[in-house]
């Protein structure tokens, strides 16, 4: 391949995504190449989606000071990715004298207006069905939550929109000079590159040592969850956060962007990348949801999965230019609170690049992406208005999600698009609900092989042997016609 | 039609074997404004996928289809004037009984005198239960899989482990054996049989399929696809005996482990609801707690056989056309060896019927109805399982003259597996 590209980014997560679309501001050819069939298939996938606030940022690291650059970003990107952050506030319970230290810590590193320390009592006011055994509890009225997978589509299709290029199932192998470039070897091709950001998560150490640095592995930190049904929506109205007792903030309960409730996550070393969940791994984060929330509905849970955080030994944010390769920058080590950071590390990987010599300068016709309408978010009148001029979204799909074919089909036809059951789930909640795609499940792979021209069984849940459908019946095979 | 708002005497909100019968029976009361609403395309809700005899026996005394039964009742409706909407999905339902439903003409807006839930039930999913693991395709509901088979004219897979017992899993066993994949096994967490001993005779012994008693399943293998499950042998609580786990290699884990009434809209019309059943309390009219709803088929409570399904449907059609006092006379208790009895509530006690799902397996049984201490009826029968309703007549019942609670019992011999 000969085409020269200015920036490739590896890596089409969160940070990556913020990463392309940040760089996307500026004059430059961009490519990002994915491993996975779609975005947001890695680490980025399986997270609270939390916008911690300043409050828990951590002090003399760079995961703490890049979060903190991050947060100024938040209502400029509401702006310009027309999504939500939804402001639900938080509360961190301590159940005993010795944890109030930590809420004391917390005002004092958030310095928030209308922070307060609050007595239980003030604190069951504003969430009624927390445990009485708190002791006190720390309101920061600033911590904000967003769904993880639109967050990252939002970045990608506005990425794509001002121009980035998108490549997916590129698993990258290794890296070679070529002149002042840097030529990238996947297992499917090559690509030619002047400079190259590689924020590849869980792959990203060895990226790293593909290209000859010397670091440890990374570890797969393990992250267990409970998703509750819709129904129980008021139930919880803050992020509820325990006093951690180890590195990362604990089991939390969360209020979710589309109302369900987030229990978890927990922690546990994952072999091999091994995202699947335990009974015992789910029973703890059902315990730890139970110390903040003693009535936790969990007869509920309408979903269970887990989440890995690639992890570095000092557990902090690692992102360095490779020592052979001048112009390849690694990302190593993006965990918690990598999402909430995604605006900082992509601004400051933008500087580090300048630095370095990368010219940026400001595109003028930057586009401001506009998110396409959810039809369960709409009032009467919308929805009214858009089955007169497209019959699709009079069409409901998936009844537990309220989500129309409209929806779909702009889900599977936009850019980057879905070519997964798992990346239309991501996109539009097909499948997200209570039902689990029991009854959309009926109808969604022949509307996807129908809107994107492909063969029934070609359809895939994610990965590219994850086939949805066997084989025909004895009665298509026969040539027979169907019921 | 131009959509509009609409005034009507009888709404009713899916089109099933519930709906349609209610539909159907309101329309021969009399009542001349009658809409059957329909999210799916075609009218039948499951039974046009469930292409196997069986349904018919009980009222018509012969052996139709799915698609057959779903037919006769299509037919009748063709002959009435009943409003039909299909591809048409309710989203809201008021209190004040007004419906909103979106189609692809726009949105509908429907006020009606009564409006009959027939909305149905949908299955118990992995999510569910928890079953832990990793997340492969490969795992479907045992109904989604017959959609598949049946009318999508796909197989799920090729090397198919079963979950649970349920008569879908049941029929899917032998539907897939006869499509040359391969059952491996059943796995049942309970001691004894979840669905119809007639669909395991037919279904499973005909095929020697293994059918495995107090396991379960454990957890899922294969990142991309299903590449095997692990199943454990479980105690008298459901919970796995270390030591017992082995695996099985599959390409594919069906799940028939119960089905959930779909109350949503119930609760959005602020219905009382039972939580034993997780459907509306109603009387044997299927007359709700709120005045001017019905309720009938599985919406109300999971039922074994359409045709019981039929008959409740009937009489909450001629009921929201003629709505009696909303006085009851008696609530109904689970008592001793009783999971669930519908009706709960009993205006008169006349008519209709008593349905009365045992929680185990049992022989020489005897049924009581209770008021305090005073035992006025008692039945015998030879046996009962939780997967058969025992059905009574009201008028069989000798009820007191006397309101209040009265306590439904059942006693017997408990029997394990499937004998």
């Amino acid at each position: 391949m000969s085409e020269k590209f200015d920036v490739i980014v590896i890596g089409g997560g969160v940070v990556g995504c913020a990463i392309a679309w940040y760089l996307a501001h500026f004059d430059l050819q961009i490519l990002l190449l994915e491993k996975d069939l779609d975005v947001c298939s890695g680490v980025s996938k399986a997270n609270t989606g939390i916008i911690h606030s300043r409050s828990y940022w951590t002090p003399r690291t760079l995961k703490g000071e890049l979060h903190l650059r991050s947060l100024p970003w938040i209502e400029q990107a509401e702006k310009e990715l027309d999504i939500e952050f939804l402001k639900t506030g938080a509360l961190t319970v301590a159940f005993s004298r010795s944890e109030l230290e930590f809420l004391k810590t917390l005002k004092r590193r958030g310095k928030i207006k209308g922070a307060e320390i609050l007595t239980p009592q003030e604190a069951r006011t504003l969430e009624p069905m927390l445990s009485d055994k708190i002791f006190a509890a720390y309101y920061d009225p600033e911590t904000r939550v967003a769904s993880p997978f639109q967050l990252n589509l939002a970045l990608a299709e506005s990425a794509f929109l001002n121009g980035v290029r998108f490549i997916f199932g590129q698993e990258v192998t290794g890296f070679e000079k070529e002149g002042n470039h840097i030529r990238i070897f996947t297992r499917e091709g090559e690509y030619l590159s002047r400079w190259v950001v590689s924020s590849a998560g869980l792959s990203s150490s060895y990226l790293a040592q593909r290209s000859g640095e010397n670091i440890p592995s990374l570890r797969a930190l393990r992250g267990e969850y409970l998703v509750l049904d819709r129904e129980c929506k008021d139930l919880v109205r803050h992020v509820l956060y325990p006093v951690p007792v180890g590195e990362t903030k604990g089991i939390l309960v969360s209020p979710t962007t589309d109302g369900n409730i987030l229990v978890g996550p927990n922690l546990e070393v994952a072999e091999d990348e091994d995202t699947s969940t335990t009974k015992e791994g789910l029973k703890e984060v059902e315990e730890g949801g139970k110390k903040l929330i003693p009535f936790l509905p969990v007869s509920q849970t309408i979903a269970t999965f887990s989440g890995l955080r690639p992890t570095s030994p000092d557990r902090d944010f690692h992102i360095f230019f490779s020592s052979r390769f001048p112009s390849l920058l690694h990302l190593v080590g993006i965990e918690s609170p990598g999402l909430t950071a995604s605006f900082g590390i992509a601004e400051y990987t933008g500087d580090l690049l300048k630095e370095r010599g990368l010219k940026l300068s400001e595109k003028r016709d930057f586009i401001f992406r506009s998110s396409f309408p959810v039809f369960r978010k709409l009032s009467w009148e919308e929805r009214k208005k858009l089955i007169q001029e497209d019959a699709d979204w009079g069409k409901i799909v998936c009844r537990c999600e309220e989500v129309t074919i409209a929806e779909v089909k702009h889900a599977l036809l936009s850019s980057p698009g879905a070519s997964t059951l798992d990346g239309l789930k991501r996109r539009v909640r097909v499948m997200m609900g209570r039902c689990q795609g029991g009854f959309c499940g009926m109808h969604l792979p022949f509307l996807m092989a129908e809107t994107l021209g492909l063969e029934e069984r070609e359809i895939v849940k994610s990965g590219k042997n994850s086939f949805y459908l066997g084989k025909e019946t004895k009665e298509v095979r026969s040539g027979a016609p169907l019921y | 039609m131009v959509p509009h708002s609409i005034k009507g005497d009888v709404v009713v909100i899916g089109g099933g074997p519930a709906g349609m019968a209610a539909a159907l029976s309101s329309w021969e009361a009399g009542a001349r404004s009658v809409f059957l609403l329909e999210r799916n395309e075609y009218l039948g809700g499951i039974l046009p996928q469930c292409i196997h005899p069986g349904f018919g026996l009980q009222i018509w005394g012969e052996e139709l289809t799915g698609p057959e039964y779903a037919e006769t009742f299509i037919e009748k409706l063709n002959r009435t004037g009943v409003e039909v909407m299909t591809d048409t999905t309710v989203l809201e339902l008021s209190p004040e009984r007004v419906v909103k439903a979106v189609n692809s003409e726009g949105v509908w807006e429907l006020k009606a005198d009564s409006i009959i839930l027939s909305m149905g039930c949908r299955e118990r999913t992995r999510g569910m239960l928890r079953i832990p693991g990793h997340r492969p395709a490969g795992i479907f509901t045992a109904g989604l899989a017959q959609y598949l088979v049946n009318i999508a004219g796909y197989l799920p897979g090729e090397e198919i482990v079963i979950l649970g017992s349920g008569d879908i899993g049941l029929i899917m066993a032998r539907r897939l054996t006869l499509e040359g994949a391969r059952v491996k096994m059943v796995v049942e967490i309970k001691n004894s049989l979840s669905g119809l001993v007639r669909n395991y005779v037919q279904c499973i012994q005909d095929f020697n399929i293994p059918l495995l008693f107090s396991h379960t399943v454990t957890e899922v293998r294969g990142k991309e696809r299903v590449e095997a499950v692990m199943i454990s042998e479980v105690d008298e609580g459901g919970n796995p005996l270390s030591g017992s786990e082995r695996e099985v290699e599959c390409d594919t884990l069906l799940l028939s482990v119960g089905l959930i009434p779909e109350n949503e809209l119930s609760r959005q019309a602020k219905i009382p609801l039972s939580p034993l059943t997780g459907g509306p309390w109603v009387d044997e009219d299927f007359s709700t707690d709120l005045e001017g709803f019905f309720a009938c088929g599985n919406v109300v409570s999971v039922f074994d056989l359409v045709d019981y399904v039929t008959l409740v449907a009937e009489r909450a059609g001629r009921a929201a056309v003629f709505p009696s006092s909303p006085q009851k006379k008696y609530i109904l208790q689970t008592g001793e060896g009783v999971h669930t009895v519908i009706p709960q509530r009993i205006r008169e006690g006349k008519d209709g019927f008593l349905f009365i799902r045992p929680q185990k397996s049992m022989r020489s049984v005897t049924v009581f109805l209770r008021w305090e201490e005073k035992i006025f009826y008692e039945k015998k029968i030879s046996i009962c399982r939780p997967s058969e309703m025992i059905k009574l007549n009201l008028s069989e019942i000798p009820w007191p003259q006397v309101k209040g609670e009265i306590k439904v019992e059942i006693e017997g011999t408990e029997i394990r597996g499937i004998s």
